[in-house]
């Protein structure tokens, strides 16, 4: 009877520490669904625009005419442009890459590799022999924002596959996510759960679920479009944590946390933030 | 008078001397005290955690001994120092925290 007893103790605690993403995607949802009751929780793809109606209505208003438009438009441009080779961006994904940006990232059980859709692109570009573009802005991020408009409507299916190095990659982005670091001690849990639709001096915060379906994103305060990856190393900047290189494993992994937990989430990318 | 001016030139030599055993010494507490920073700041980094500030400080504290003012380098270092030990604690104290604000 005792050790039935310590048996069930044991499950018990491994089973809260050791949760499946599963069971972490819908506790997440649970969590938003009681602090924001009211909320429709898919609404919370268009961000901070979730909970600021007056905010929502310019947003809705910018979108008549998006900024982002022109980097749909030079993306399309330069993906269908072949290689020196004669191959184009279409030969290295599935579906002729359209469509797809709802299944990244993704990872490789061959290679081992964790693949964010813009680490796809450059690998395709450098297996073909073409020098890879910068992570953050411009060709790159034009050509990401092509794919994701392609993929708008699909929903959010990030997969962990059977391997024990897809889970760790997948658990160490949460921890990532839910650690707190730099001089100011903030985790991205402290803005975006804790004080999810709270002021932060004049912007509102949004919350982490549907913050991985709309990249890339024109800010306004960038005045271009850029990656999630940008972001991440803005978000680390400012809690004054020394920033990652763009598309570093830290950050891929993070991104699959984060992407994990939008599953079944509209994709709704390119989009404009303040 | 020659035993005077022996005496001054004597003086002025000690000083002189005084004076770069000082600036020595001075360099070399600025040698240590980078080393140690360093260190401090590889193990924050090793730890996924070192702050945007740490690094600035260092390359100030490069700056400082290589115009001369190694109290400043010192200074400089010691800063840095201090931030990696504070992000280190951070670390291992995360590393134990993180979970508990995970939704269950």
């Amino acid at each position: 009877m005792k050790r039935f007893l310590i048996a069930c103790f044991l499950f018990v605690v491994m089973a809260n520490v050791y949760a499946t993403p599963e069971q972490d995607r819908l506790a997440l949802r649970e969590f938003f669904s009681q602090r924001f009751p009211d909320l429709d929780l898919n609404e919370m793809i268009n961000g901070l625009y979730a909970f600021d109606e007056g905010a929502r209505e310019q947003w809705i208003e910018m979108e008549d005419f998006p900024p982002y438009e022109i980097a749909i438009e030079e993306g399309e441009e330069a993906f269908v442009v072949p290689f020196a080779n004669g191959k184009s961006y279409a030969d290295c994904f599935e579906n002729g890459g359209m469509g797809i940006k709802q299944n990244y990232p993704r990872f490789d059980t061959d290679s081992g590799e964790l693949i964010t859709l813009e680490y796809a692109i450059n690998k395709c570009r450098t297996d073909n022999g073409e020098e890879p573009l910068p992570w953050l802005t411009g060709e790159l991020a034009a050509i990401s924002a092509y794919m994701a408009y392609t993929s708008r409507g699909n929903k959010m299916n990030v997969v962990i596959p059977d391997d024990p190095r897809a889970l760790q990659a997948y658990e160490s982005g949460k921890e990532y996510y839910y650690t707190r670091r730099g001089q100011l001690e903030f985790a991205c849990e402290n803005c975006h759960m804790q004080s999810a639709n709270n002021l932060l001096r004049a912007d509102r915060l949004s919350g982490m679920l549907g913050q991985a379906t709309h990249w890339p994103v024109y800010r306004s305060k960038w005045g271009e479009t850029g990656t999630l990856h940008k972001r991440f190393m803005e978000c680390n900047v400012q809690v004054r944590a020394k920033p990652y290189e763009a598309q570093s494993q830290v950050y891929r992994e993070l991104e699959y946390f984060l992407s994990y937990m939008s599953n079944g989430m509209e994709m709704n990318g390119p989009a404009s933030r303040r | 008078m020659k035993t005077k001016l022996t005496l001054l030139i004597s003086a002025l030599m000690t000083g002189l001397l005084l004076h770069t055993f000082a600036m020595a010494a001075d360099a070399d507490e600025y040698m240590a005290a980078l080393t140690k920073a360093q260190q401090t700041l590889r193990e924050a980094e090793t730890k996924v955690q070192l702050w945007s500030t740490s690094e600035i400080l260092l390359k100030d504290a490069e700056k400082a001994a290589a115009s001369g003012d190694f109290e400043l380098a010192v200074m400089l270092a010691n800063e840095a120092t201090l931030q990696g030990e504070l992000a280190v604690a951070t670390a291992e104290r995360e590393k134990k925290t993180w979970q508990n604000v995970v939704p269950k």
